[in-house]
């Protein structure tokens, strides 16, 4: 049982996390443009990536990845959370990022398994 | 979380997260909260963050106990953009699931995703 628990800090680490999506999300987009035809693959791609990275910890957490592309034309937009889960264990980190001609916002949840 | 009956590993079949059920509860709030509503760019994220807890709420007191909750709300303005939103998960299929829905007005679009994910 003891080699169980050794990975675990005990909380989620969100700079970390932070990190990883932000390669992620320059990894699949990174200069491009906004394209009706290629959103799809783009935010299929930012989400996997950021899964399989995340799983590379090796931590025993349940993972949630939301990704949300959107076109710049001077529209707004708000993103929020509400979670019902334990605070010590849990958490999650969300990423803003943009270019020239698109904004993508990437959420982040960690469940604790046990 | 009670630490009653802390053996169980999957959920029973009637306390199992339902999709159909969670929509339900979703939709009735965001259309109670938001029919009419224009959006204001000063008002929008204090009503995205009551909604999300609403929303929250409704879920909890449906009944799925043991599970962890995630709702996550989108609230943008209507200008002929393109938006894209897409989601991922590493979770236990067996236990865990997800619903959502999307409301649309002349001035706005709102999307809910609830994620629930069973506490072993």
């Amino acid at each position: 049982m003891e080699e169980f628990h050794n990975g675990n800090e005990g909380s989620f680490n969100s700079d970390e996390a932070d990190n990883i999506v932000k390669e992620c999300i320059e990894g699949v987009v990174g200069a491009d443009d906004y394209s009706q035809n290629l959103v799809n693959k783009w935010t299929a791609g930012i989400v996997e990536r950021c899964l399989t990275q995340l799983v590379k910890q090796g931590k025993s957490y349940k993972y949630i990845v939301t990704c949300a592309v959107m076109q710049k034309t001077g529209a707004g937009l708000h993103t929020a959370n509400s979670c019902f889960w334990d605070t010590a264990m849990d958490g999650s980190c969300t990423v803003r990022w943009e270019n020239r001609t698109m904004y993508c916002v990437v959420s982040v949840f960690a469940v604790a398994i046990a | 979380m009670e630490s009653s009956d802390t053996f169980l590993i999957r959920p029973h079949h009637q306390h199992k997260f339902k999709p159909a059920v969670v929509k339900e509860c979703i939709r009735e709030i965001v259309r109670e909260k938001l029919s009419g509503v224009q959006y204001d760019p000063e008002e929008v994220p204090q009503l995205s963050k009551t909604l999300a807890d609403s929303v929250k709420e409704k879920v909890k007191n449906a009944g799925f106990d043991r599970y962890k909750l995630v709702v996550q709300v989108v609230i943008g303005e209507q200008r002929g953009q393109g938006v894209k939103m897409s989601s991922r998960c590493l979770w236990d299929a067996d236990s865990d699931n997800y619903a959502e829905d999307v409301y649309l007005n002349d001035s706005l679009f709102c999307l809910v995703a609830v994620f629930g994910s069973y506490h072993y």
